[in-house]
C-alpha cells in the first residue's frame, strides 16, 4: 500500500513558476494529442459547471466546430518555437514575446482569442460574434486584465485555474475550449501549464461536520498521500471513527447528492415555492422569465447528467483540529493540492434551519444571478470571493445567498455604519424576523434568543481580543461556541490577514463569501484571500453593467492645478511629507475645488470632496462653509449631515475623509472631487469612484455622473495621480485630462485670489506641523484595522522618494475609521481641543 | 539712459520658473535677472543644459505602467 | 438639459499645428522649371506622354481638344466647353468648376503647354478694336505627343529616347508606341515579374527598414544615404545636434552642405537617423514616397551639374516601359548610365552587374500610372501582385488603440511594425496581430526624433480599425440625435467625429507639449530708464514694430528679440540726438 502512494515531492519539480520558459526542447509527445481530446469524450467524473459557463461552452463548441481540419492539419503545426523559426528583421523588437511562428488557423477570423504561449496572456476581440460565450468562459479560468472597448486580456493563472476547478471546470475541458477560440494552436506550454495547475486542483475538500472538520476527497490514494506529508500527517486527529474506516484509517462514507438546489429570486424559485411551500405568488416579469428559464434548462441536464455518473461513488476523509485548519490548508496550496470548502447545507441536519426568504417582490438581476450559480453550481455551496463594482448590489448578492443556505449567518463588515446599512437591507428584502436579527457592535450586544439567527458585526469587534469588555466577551463566547452556516465577509479586501484569519479561525463557518468590488490584482493578498476564504468565483465587467444601466455612467476627468511659484519654490526645499501638504494647500487646486463646486452646484448636482488629508479637509470645507465629516465626527453629527445632504436642498456639498471611501451609501451624490488621496492607491480610486455609481438618476437619458481628480502639476501628486487610475482605466474608464478650467478666473469670490492670501496661506501651510501632512490614522484600538500597516506607512515616508514610490501600492493600508466622539465642536477652525488631540493620539 | 543686458529670456509656468531658479542655486550662473513668475533671464549657454536638467526631475512625476509589472507578473504567476 | 460636459477643456495650444506635408510633389517641380527646360523636355514623346498623365483630366481634356487644331483658339472657348455649375448656391468664385477648371488652365499655362496671346481684332458689330486673348498648344508638344500617340517614328534621331528593347526574338511584336527595338540576345529568362517583384520590394523596404531603424543585413548604399540625408529625411547626429543647438532661432534652411559632405563614408551614413520630415514621408503611400525621393534625386543633380533634362527624360521614359522586359544599356547617353546605378540603389531598376540588359521594376513602371495610391510598399505589392487577399476582413494593417493606451495592430509586415515601434511600446506579436502600449517614455522617444503628435495621431487615425470608426459613428449619432430633441445648438455645433479616445489624443499632444516646458527667446533685456518718459517712448516704438517679448511698465523693464534690437537702438539715438544734441556714453549695445 506505502507503494501506490505517490510521494509529494514528485509534485515539486512541476514548479508552476517555471513552465511558462521558452523551451522548446521538451519531448513531450503525447501532449499534442491531449490537446486533441474533446471534453464528451473524457470519461471523467465531472463536477457541476456553472449554467452559464456551460451555456457558453456548449454554444461555443456548436457555433465553432471545426473537426474538419482540427484533426488533419492542426497535429502538424509545431507547438513550439520551432527550430527552423527564423526571426525577421523586426523580431528582435520583442525578444522573447515574437510569437509569430504559431501559424493561423484557415478560419481565423470567426475566432476570437490569441493566447500568448509564454505568460498565458489571451487576447480576446470584444466585437466577435462569439465574445459573449468566449467572455463567460475566459472570467472563470482567467484573470481579466483589462476590458475596454475593443480587444480584452485576461491571464491565466495558478489562482485563476484553482477557481476555474472549483466551480467545476475540468482539465480537458479548458484546453479544449481554449483551442476552438484560438486563432492559433494553443501552444504546448500554456497546455502543459494549465495540466499543471489543474491535475491535483478541486480533488481534496474540507468539510465542516458536526463542528468538527473533515479533509474529504474521492480518492483515498490521495489522502494517504497527504497523510504522508511530513505537516499534514502530524496534525491529523486521531478519533473515535477510526474504528469504523478502513485499515489505511480513512472514513468512508457516500458521496454527497445534490437534489435540485434553486437559487431564490428567479422564476424556478418561485415555482418551488408553490409545490413545497404554502403557494407564493409567482408574479414575475416575463421578459425576464425566459432568459432564466434557458439557463436553467441547461443547468438542470447537467445536474442530471451528474448524478448518473456520481451515483456509486464513495468518498475518504480524515479529521484535522480546527486550530490546525489553517496550516494544513496553507500546506496543501504549497503542495498544489488546494482544498475546496464546500457546504451540503440541504443535508445539513444538525443545525436548524433559519426562516428566511426573499421576498416576493425581490428580483435579482441577471449578473447577480451569474455570480450566484457559480457559488450554488453543484447544489452546494462553495466558499469565494464575488467582485462586483460598488453600487452594483453586493449586499443583495449576499443576502441571496444567505437564503438559499438558509442556515445561521454572521454577516462581518468594516465599520458600524455599515453594520446598520447590512441589517436594513436584509430587513428590507427578505422576510427574516427583527427578532432574529442581533447586531454586534461596541454599543449594541444583544443576541438572538432562537435555535437561529443572523448577527451583523464588524470585524475589529470579532478579531480583537484585548481588553474586552465583559458583554462582549459573552456574545464572543456564544459566537464562537456555536457552528454558523454561512459567514458574510464585505469589503474582503480591507481586512489585513492577520485579522481575516483570527476571525476565520475563531468562527466555525460551514460557508465563506468574501465580497469586494476590487481585487486589485497586483495585490499580494490575493494569496492570502485564496487560502482564508476561497477562489475568486466571479467577477463583473464594470462597462457592460454601466451599458446596461446597472451603474451609472461616469465622465471622469483628471484636473491640473499648476502651483504656484511660491509654493513650488517651497516644494522644492521640502521634505517627502511637507511636499504633501504644499501640494494639496496649493492655492490653484482650492480655487479649482470652489470654481467646480460652484459649477456643479448650479447644475442641480450633488457632491462628494474627498480628502485623506484631515488638516486640508477642515481648511477648504471650512473656507467654503461646507460641512463635513471624519473620522473623529460624532455619529449623531454624522447622521445629522448625512441626511441634510439627502434631504436638504441647500446642502448640496459635504466634505468626507477617507471615512467616506467605503460603505457609505448615497445615492443622490453625483459628482465626486477629490483633493487629497492614498498615494497610488487603485483601490481607493476605485472605492470612491463606486460612490457614484449608484446615483438615483443614473437612468435619465443623457446622465452622467462626475468624478474629478484634483492633482497639483509638476508634483509627485501627478505620479500617484496616473497610478491610481490604472485599475479604472483597464476596466474602461477614461480620464480626460483638463488643463484649464475656463472661466475659473472669474469666478466671484474666488478664494487666494491676491497674492497678499496665497502668502497668507503658505505661512500657515509652513508652519504646519510636518504630522499634519498625514492622512487620517486609527487610535481607537477597539475599531481599529491595520494598525500595524499604518506603521509602516509612517516610517518609509521620510525624504527617500523612490521608497514612497514603491509604498504608492500602499494596496493593504487598511480604511480606518474613529469611533470615539471625542470632538463636539468641530465649527471652529483649528480648535485647540482638536489640535492637541489629533497630535496626542498621533504620537502614540 | 536705459541699460541693455543681452541674455535669453525664458518664458514658462511660474513651477518651471522655481524649479530653474532652484537649479541656478545648485550649479550657480544660469540665472542672470528673474523678471516675474513667469519669465526668466538667463545665460544663453545654459539652455540646453536647463532643458536637460527640467526633464530629468519632471521625470520623477510621470508614471510608468512598466515599473511595477514585473513585480505584479510574479505575485500573480506565483 | 444640456449634455453635461466637464466644464473645462483640455489644452489644444500647437493643436492642428498644419503637418508639414511635401510640397515637392513632381508637378509643383515641373510646374517651376523655366520655360527653356521645358521646351526640351517636350521633345521626348515618352516624356510628354507621362505629363499628360500627370496633368488632371479637364486639362487632358483641353490638351486633346486643341491638339490637332493648329490655330489658337480664343480663351473664352475654354470656358464653352466645360459646363457650368449653374447652381446657384456658388456665387462667382466660389464655384467648384471654376476653380477647378482655372487651376487646370493654371496648370498648362505653367507648363508652357498652353501659350496666351493676345490679338487684336475688330469687333465685327461695334467695329471696335478690342483685345481677343487666345491659346495656342506649345508646338514642341504638340508633335511629340501626337507622334506619341500615333506610334509615329520620326527618322530623326535627335532625341536619346529611343531606346532598345532587348528582347526574346519571338516578342517583336510592337508593344510600345514609340520605341525603337532592338533584339538583344543577352536576356536572362529567370528574371521574372514575379523576381523582379520581390526584388524591388526587397530593395525598397530595406531602405525603409533603415529609415525606422531596424536593424538590416544589408545597409542601403552611400548613394540612396545621402539622398536620404540630402532631402531632410534623415540626418547625422551631428546633424542633429546643430540644429538643436539654433533650436527656436532658425528653423528651417539648416544646410547641409551637400557639396563638401558628399565624401561622407557608409560607416558615416549608417549613423543617420531620423527626422520629423522622415517620419511624415514613412506615412505617405508609396507613389508619393518615391517620387519624393525622386525630386530630391533631381535637385541633387542638378547640383552635381547633372542635366535635368536627362534626368527627367529617363524617369519619365521608365514609366513608359514594359514590365518584365529586358532593355539594352548601350544607347543611354552618360547620365543616365549614371542615374542608372542610382535608380538601381532605390530598386526601381534591375541591373546585373557587366551586364547590357537592365530590367525596370513595378515601382518604375508605375511611376506615372494613375491608379497608385497605396498605403505602404507591402500594400501596394499585395494589391498588385498576389491574389486578391483571402480575406478583407481581418482589417490588415488596422490599428486598435484603447483608453488604456494599449494598442493592438493587425498586420504581419515587418514595415509596419517597425513604424509603430518608433512611437508604441510593443508587447507581443503574432502572425496576424502586435500589441503594445503607448507610454510616455515611447511617445518621447519619438518626440525626440522630431516625430510631431500630431503625425502619431495621424498616424493611428488613417490606420483606425473599422470597429473603432463605428463605435466614433454611433456614438456621433447618438448625441447627435440627443442634442437636437434637447435644441441644443451650441452642442451641435461643438459636435465632432471622436475615432481615437480623445482622452489618448490628449494625451499625446500634451507629451508633446510637456517635452518642452520652456520657450526661450534671444535678445536684449532694457532696464534703469531715468524716467517713465524714456521708458514708454522707447517700449511704444518696440511694440510699434512688433520687437518687444515682455515688459513689465512698474519696474520699467522690457525684453528686445535679437533682430529687433538694431532697429530699437537705432530710434534711441534718434530720440537721445533729437532731445539733447550729442549722443550719450552708454548707448545700448
Amino acid at each position: 500500500m506505502p507503494s501506490e502512494a505517490a510521494p509529494i515531492r514528485e509534485a515539486k519539480p512541476n514548479k508552476l513558476e517555471n513552465l511558462f520558459s521558452d523551451d522548446s526542447s521538451t519531448d513531450d509527445t503525447d501532449s499534442e494529442n491531449d490537446q486533441l481530446i474533446l471534453p464528451a469524450a473524457s470519461s471523467r467524473k465531472r463536477q457541476k459547471l456553472a449554467p452559464k459557463t456551460q451555456e457558453a461552452i456548449k454554444k461555443i463548441k456548436e457555433t465553432n466546430d471545426d473537426n474538419e481540419f482540427e484533426d488533419g492539419e492542426l497535429v502538424a503545426i509545431p507547438l513550439d518555437r520551432p527550430s527552423d523559426f527564423i526571426p525577421d528583421a523586426v523580431s528582435h523588437i520583442f525578444a522573447n514575446s515574437d510569437f509569430s511562428y504559431l501559424k493561423l488557423k484557415p478560419d481565423h477570423s470567426a475566432r476570437p482569442i490569441w493566447i500568448s504561449p509564454s505568460d498565458g496572456k489571451i487576447y480576446l476581440e470584444s466585437f466577435s460574434p462569439l465574445s459573449e460565450q468566449a467572455q463567460d468562459f475566459l472570467v472563470t479560468i482567467a484573470e481579466p486584465v483589462s476590458r475596454p472597448s475593443f480587444m480584452h486580456e485576461y491571464k491565466i493563472t495558478t489562482h485563476s485555474l484553482y477557481a476555474a476547478v472549483s466551480v467545476g471546470l475540468e482539465t480537458d475541458d479548458i484546453i479544449s475550449v481554449l483551442n476552438r477560440l484560438s486563432k492559433v494552436p494553443v501552444a504546448k506550454s500554456v497546455i502543459e501549464f494549465i495540466k499543471a495547475a489543474t491535475h491535483s486542483y478541486g480533488k481534496v475538500k474540507l468539510v465542516l461536520k458536526h463542528n468538527r472538520y473533515f479533509v474529504e476527497s474521492s480518492s483515498a490514494e490521495i489522502l494517504r498521500m497527504l497523510l504522508k506529508d511530513d505537516v499534514i500527517g502530524k496534525l491529523r486527529l486521531q478519533s473515535v471513527d477510526e474504528a469504523n474506516g478502513a485499515a489505511d484509517g480513512l472514513v468512508e462514507t457516500e458521496a454527497p447528492k445534490q437534489g435540485d438546489l434553486v437559487i431564490p429570486g428567479t422564476k424556478k424559485n418561485h415555482e418551488n415555492k408553490n409545490s413545497k411551500e404554502k403557494g407564493t405568488d409567482t408574479k414575475n416579469d416575463s421578459k425576464n422569465n425566459e432568459v432564466v428559464e434557458g439557463v436553467e434548462d441547461i443547468y438542470a441536464d447537467v445536474i442530471a447528467d451528474a448524478e448518473d455518473e456520481n451515483a456509486d461513488d464513495t468518498v475518504h476523509s480524515f479529521e484535522v483540529a480546527a486550530e490546525n485548519v489553517e496550516t494544513v490548508k496553507k500546506r496543501c496550496q504549497e503542495i498544489d493540492y488546494p482544498m475546496l470548502e464546500e457546504y451540503d447545507f440541504r443535508n445539513d441536519t444538525r443545525n436548524p434551519d433559519l426562516e428566511i426568504d426573499l421576498k416576493p417582490s425581490t428580483q435579482i438581476r441577471p449578473y447577480q444571478e451569474k455570480s450566484l450559480s457559480k457559488m450554488f453550481g453543484n447544489g452546494r455551496a462553495r466558499s469565494g470571493i464575488i467582485v462586483l463594482p460598488c453600487g452594483a448590489g453586493k449586499t443583495l448578492v449576499g443576502i441571496t445567498a444567505a437564503c438559499t443556505i438558509r442556515k445561521s449567518i454572521i454577516v462581518l463588515c468594516t465599520s458600524s455604519v455599515s453594520v446598520m446599512q447590512w441589517r436594513q437591507q436584509f430587513l428590507q428584502w427578505c422576510t427574516i424576523q427583527p427578532e432574529n436579527v442581533a447586531v454586534f457592535t461596541s454599543e449594541n450586544k444583544q443576541m438572538f434568543r432562537g435555535e437561529s439567527g443572523l448577527v451583523v458585526s464588524t470585524y475589529s469587534m470579532v478579531a480583537n481580543t484585548r481588553n474586552r469588555s465583559h458583554d462582549s466577551q459573552k456574545v464572543m463566547d456564544f459566537l464562537t461556541s456555536r457552528e454558523w452556516g454561512f459567514i458574510i465577509l464585505d469589503e474582503v479586501h480591507v481586512v489585513p490577514a492577520a485579522m481575516f484569519r483570527r476571525v476565520v479561525t475563531a468562527l466555525a463557518t460551514h460557508a465563506k463569501l468574501g465580497l469586494t468590488a476590487t481585487l486589485v490584482r497586483e495585490d499580494e493578498k490575493i494569496s492570502d484571500l485564496n487560502f482564508l476564504i476561497g477562489p475568486k468565483m466571479y467577477e463583473a465587467n464594470w462597462m457592460e453593467l454601466s451599458q446596461k444601466g446597472h451603474i451609472a455612467k461616469v465622465q471622469c476627468a483628471e484636473v491640473w492645478c499648476p502651483m504656484t511659484s511660491e509654493f513650488y519654490q517651497e516644494y522644492l526645499r521640502e521634505s517627502a511629507r511637507k511636499r504633501m501638504l504644499l501640494y494639496i494647500m496649493n492655492p490653484t487646486k482650492f480655487q479649482a475645488c470652489q470654481f467646480l463646486i460652484q459649477y456643479h452646484e448650479s447644475r442641480g448636482d450633488k457632491i462628494i470632496v474627498f480628502s485623506d488629508n484631515v488638516y486640508a479637509l477642515q481648511e477648504y470645507a471650512l473656507k467654503l462653509g461646507k460641512p463635513f465629516i471624519f473620522g473623529s465626527t460624532p455619529q449623531q453629527e454624522r447622521m445629522n449631515i448625512l441626511q441634510n445632504f439627502q434631504y436638504n436642498d441647500r446642502v448640496s456639498t459635504i466634505f468626507l475623509s477617507k471615512v467616506g471611501d467605503t460603505s457609505i451609501d448615497l445615492p443622490e451624490a453625483t459628482c465626486l472631487i477629490q483633493i487629497s488621496s492614498h498615494y497610488g492607491s487603485r483601490r481607493q480610486e476605485a472605492q470612491r469612484l463606486g460612490r457614484i455609481l449608484r446615483a438615483k438618476r443614473r437612468n435619465d437619458e443623457g446622465f452622467n455622473a462626475f468624478f474629478y481628480s484634483l492633482v497639483s502639476k509638476d508634483t509627485q501628486e501627478m505620479y500617484y495621480s496616473t497610478k491610481r487610475q490604472a485599475f479604472l482605466v483597464d476596466q474602461g474608464y477614461a480620464f480626460k485630462i483638463i488643463t484649464h478650467l475656463h472661466g475659473m478666473e472669474e469666478l466671484p469670490n474666488l478664494a487666494y485670489a491676491s497674492p497678499k492670501e496665497r502668502r497668507e496661506l503658505l505661512q500657515e501651510v509652513l508652519l504646519k506641523n510636518e504630522e499634519a501632512a498625514g492622512v487620517e490614522m486609527g487610535e481607537d484600538a477597539d475599531n481599529l484595522i491595520g494598525h500595524g500597516v499604518s506603521r509602516r506607512l509612517k516610517s518609509s515616508s521620510v525624504k527617500n522618494q523612490a521608497s514612497m514610490a514603491g509604498l504608492a501600492g500602499g494596496e493593504d493600508m487598511a480604511y480606518v475609521e474613529y469611533s470615539r466622539n471625542k470632538n463636539k465642536d468641530l465649527g471652529v477652525s483649528h480648535h485647540p481641543f482638536f489640535e492637541k488631540n489629533y497630535y496626542r493620539r498621533r504620537k502614540r | 539712459m536705459a541699460r541693455a543686458i543681452k541674455g535669453m529670456l525664458i518664458e514658462c509656468d511660474p513651477s518651471i520658473k522655481s524649479l530653474v531658479v532652484r537649479i541656478d542655486q545648485d550649479y550657480r550662473d544660469i540665472v542672470i535677472e528673474e523678471l516675474d513668475d513667469t519669465h526668466l533671464l538667463i545665460d544663453p549657454s545654459k539652455l540646453t543644459f536647463i532643458k536637460k536638467e527640467l526633464n530629468r526631475i519632471l521625470a520623477d512625476n510621470a508614471y510608468n505602467p512598466f515599473d511595477d509589472e514585473d513585480a505584479q507578473a510574479a505575485a500573480v504567476l506565483g | 438639459m444640456s449634455t453635461p460636459q466637464p466644464p473645462g477643456s483640455s489644452n489644444s495650444q500647437g493643436d492642428d499645428e498644419s503637418v508639414d506635408f511635401f510640397k515637392s510633389t513632381i508637378n509643383e517641380y515641373l510646374d517651376n522649371l523655366p520655360e527653356s527646360v521645358h521646351q526640351q523636355l517636350f521633345q521626348s514623346r515618352e516624356t510628354c506622354l507621362a505629363i499628360f498623365r500627370l496633368l488632371p483630366a479637364l486639362s487632358k481634356f483641353y490638351i486633346m481638344a486643341v491638339l490637332f487644331n493648329e490655330t489658337s483658339v480664343p480663351y473664352s472657348d475654354l470656358n464653352r466647353w466645360v459646363k457650368s455649375n449653374k447652381n446657384s448656391e456658388f456665387k462667382g468664385h466660389q464655384n467648384p468648376t471654376k476653380i477647378y477648371q482655372n487651376d487646370s488652365i493654371k496648370r498648362l499655362k505653367a507648363l508652357h503647354i498652353l501659350k496666351e496671346i493676345k490679338r487684336q481684332m475688330i469687333h465685327p458689330i461695334t467695329k471696335q478694336p478690342t483685345v481677343i486673348i487666345f491659346v495656342q498648344l506649345n508646338e514642341i508638344f504638340r508633335q511629340s505627343f501626337r507622334d506619341a500617340l500615333t506610334g509615329f517614328l520620326p527618322d530623326s534621331t535627335q532625341d536619346q529616347s529611343k531606346i532598345t528593347l532587348a528582347s526574346s526574338k519571338d516578342d517583336q511584336q510592337e508593344k510600345t508606341t514609340s520605341l525603337d527595338m532592338m533584339f538583344d540576345d543577352d536576356v536572362d529568362n529567370s528574371i521574372t515579374v514575379d523576381y523582379l517583384d520581390r526584388y524591388c520590394l526587397a530593395k525598397w523596404e530595406n531602405i525603409l527598414h533603415f529609415m525606422v531603424g531596424t536593424e538590416i543585413k544589408e545597409i542601403p548604399s552611400v548613394g540612396a544615404l545621402t539622398l536620404l540625408r540630402f532631402s531632410g529625411l534623415m540626418e547625422l547626429p551631428s546633424d542633429r545636434e546643430r540644429r538643436e543647438a539654433l533650436d527656436g532661432q532658425v528653423d528651417e534652411d539648416i544646410d547641409y552642405g551637400y557639396e563638401d559632405d558628399n565624401k561622407k563614408s557608409i560607416h558615416t551614413l549608417k549613423q543617420l537617423l531620423i527626422t520629423k520630415t522622415g517620419f511624415q514621408f514613412l506615412l505617405q503611400d508609396i507613389s508619393s514616397q518615391i517620387w519624393t525621393l525622386l525630386i530630391q534625386y533631381l535637385i541633387m543633380a542638378e547640383k552635381l551639374k547633372m542635366n535635368p533634362v536627362d534626368v527627367l527624360n529617363f524617369i519619365f521614359l521608365l514609366g513608359s516601359l514594359e514590365l518584365g522586359q529586358g532593355y539594352a544599356i548601350s544607347m543611354l547617353p552618360q547620365t543616365q548610365l549614371i542615374m542608372l546605378d542610382d535608380l538601381q540603389d532605390y530598386g526601381l531598376i534591375y541591373h546585373q552587374k557587366d551586364s547590357s540588359v537592365f530590367y525596370p521594376t513595378r515601382l518604375a513602371t508605375s511611376l506615372t500610372s494613375e491608379s497608385s495610391s497605396f498605403k505602404t510598399a507591402s500594400a501596394a505589392m499585395d494589391q498588385e501582385i498576389s491574389q486578391p487577399r483571402a480575406d478583407k476582413s481581418t482589417n490588415s494593417g488596422s490599428i486598435i488603440i484603447e483608453t488604456n493606451f494599449k494598442i493592438y495592430c493587425y498586420t504581419s509586415s515587418p514595415l509596419q511594425i517597425a513604424i509603430l515601434n518608433l512611437f508604441v511600446h510593443l508587447r507581443a506579436r503574432f502572425a496576424n496581430l502586435v500589441t503594445g502600449v503607448v507610454t510616455r517614455e515611447s511617445v518621447r522617444g519619438a518626440l525626440r526624433n522630431g516625430i510631431t503628435s500630431t503625425q502619431i495621431i495621424n498616424y493611428l487615425e488613417t490606420h483606425a480599425h473599422n470597429g473603432m470608426i463605428e463605435l466614433a459613428e454611433a456614438e456621433y449619432n447618438k448625441k447627435y440625435e440627443f442634442e437636437s430633441s434637447i435644441g441644443n445648438t451650441t452642442a451641435l455645433e461643438q459636435l465632432k467625429l471622436e475615432i481615437l479616445p480623445p482622452t489618448v489624443v490628449d494625451q499625446i499632444k500634451l507629451w508633446q507639449l510637456e517635452m518642452d516646458r520652456v520657450q526661450a527667446f534671444k535678445g536684449y533685456l532694457y532696464k534703469d530708464f531715468n524716467n517713465d518718459f524714456e521708458f514708454e517712448k522707447l517700449l511704444s516704438y518696440g511694440e510699434d514694430i512688433g520687437v518687444i517679448v515682455w515688459r513689465d511698465r512698474t519696474k520699467r523693464k522690457f525684453f528686445v528679440s535679437q533682430e529687433g534690437n538694431s532697429q530699437l537702438i537705432d530710434y534711441a539715438n534718434k530720440i537721445i540726438r533729437n532731445s539733447s544734441g550729442t549722443p550719450r556714453a552708454n548707448t545700448p549695445a
